[in-house]
């Protein structure tokens, strides 16, 4: 599912554990990423689904990332 | 392609955008000398950007470059207003919008992005950039948290646009070190912070001129957009406010925001020295005199050609 995966790609960026995270959680607020982390994940989201994700200052929770993914794979 | 022939330049050394610094003035020295000259388009508004562009024109024929930092509230209308008037250059600094590349292209414009990090180069390649300048975090203002001795060669490898290399270069044997990563121009700032041509207060030149290696303070990291300047009674406001915010459960971000509000402008209009923000680069050490742009061009050029015969 696309969620787990995203869920491991940020875990393993950020260094935290994989089960903290969910479809709310906040990159910038929860999580504590910069935009250099922030930028680092989506570019691995990117080529974990080959898709362009345009609007990277729109994705706030991780379930904003998860919903591109699906409607882009689509 | 070289940076000099993709910009039209004598030589590959562009002119960092210093906010509220860096006019049209020194913009136009830097590109008489033969390097790119960037109007930073800082927090102005696109009127004051625009004449600013206009004044360059008169001043000089040959290329120059608007700096557009996109924190600024003005961001978005900057860049439509640039565009319009088809500056031969536009950089992008701290982010950028998508489609700024397709836009440029449409008019002729070149476009250059600052990057700090290998997944933000990659992006900017993708999104069309012509070259993309990695910034360590040895430089003045806004910074990353890489430092350009890691950054470059990681960025070199990465994309297959012109890497230009950004952060504590200031002279030939930095520039001569930034093409042995991989790197093909060098973007210098805090060297023509003390160009006879660069605006600021006398106050503020001198602190840069003095300035030695340990002088300078990264404050607002807890903001998210760190800034480097030279120490002093405003770096120590910040880091005692942002100290106390850390050990609370709910840090108040916007204090610490507010402990800088207008000070950059102290420093570089009112030549306030302990109030004001002396952005600066950690190699403002190595900047003992204050020369025009063409004798700080010439020198680093020619330091840098004798280097690597």
């Amino acid at each position: 599912m696309v969620f787990e995966k995203i869920r491991g790609i940020i875990a393993e960026q950020l260094g935290i554990d994989a089960e903290s995270i969910t479809m709310d959680t906040d990159f910038k607020n929860d999580l504590k990423a910069d935009s250099l982390d922030l930028f680092q994940v989506i570019n691995d989201i990117e080529e974990e689904y080959d898709v362009t994700i345009d609007d990277a200052e729109g994705l706030v929770t991780v379930g904003d990332a998860v919903r591109y993914v699906e409607s882009a794979k689509k | 392609m070289s940076i000099c022939h993709l910009l039209n330049l004598r030589h590959p050394i562009i002119q960092g955008g210093m906010a509220g610094i860096s006019d049209a003035g020194l913009a136009a020295a830097v590109s008489e000398a033969g390097g790119l000259g960037t109007i930073a388009a800082g927090n102005f508004t696109p009127d004051i950007v625009v004449a600013q562009v206009r004044k360059a024109r008169k001043l000089t024929d040959k290329p120059f470059a608007v700096n557009i930092m996109m924190l600024s509230p003005y961001a978005e209308d900057v860049i439509s207003a640039v565009i319009d008037e088809r500056v031969p250059v536009i950089i992008s600094g701290a982010g950028a919008p998508s489609g700024l590349a397709s836009r440029c292209k449409e008019k002729g414009i070149k476009y250059l992005a600052v990057v700090p990090s290998v997944a933000i180069a990659r992006r900017m390649e993708k999104s069309g950039a012509d070259a993309v300048i990695a910034e360590g975090m040895e430089a003045g203002g806004h910074i990353g948290k890489i430092t350009t001795m890691c950054l470059v060669p990681q960025v070199a490898d990465a994309v297959s646009v012109p890497v230009v290399a950004a952060g504590g270069i200031a002279d030939g044997r930095g520039m001569a070190a930034a093409f042995m990563l991989g790197a093909q121009g060098v973007q210098i700032g805090t060297r023509f912070l003390a160009a006879k041509e660069c605006p600021i207060h006398q106050n503020y030149k001198d602190k840069v001129l003095k300035a030695k290696d340990i002088d300078t303070e990264v404050t607002g990291s807890i903001t998210g957009h760190p800034v480097r300047a030279l120490r002093n009674k405003l770096t120590a406001l910040f880091l005692a406010a942002e100290k106390e915010e850390l050990g609370k459960d709910e840090p108040d971000v916007k204090r610490v925001e507010a402990v800088g509000a207008g000070a950059l402008r102290k420093a570089v209009v009112d030549g306030d020295t302990e109030y004001g923000t002396l952005m600066a680069g950690q190699i403002a050490g190595l900047v003992r005199i204050e020369q025009t742009c063409e004798e700080i061009i010439k020198e680093i050029a020619g330091q840098y050609s004798e280097l690597l015969k």
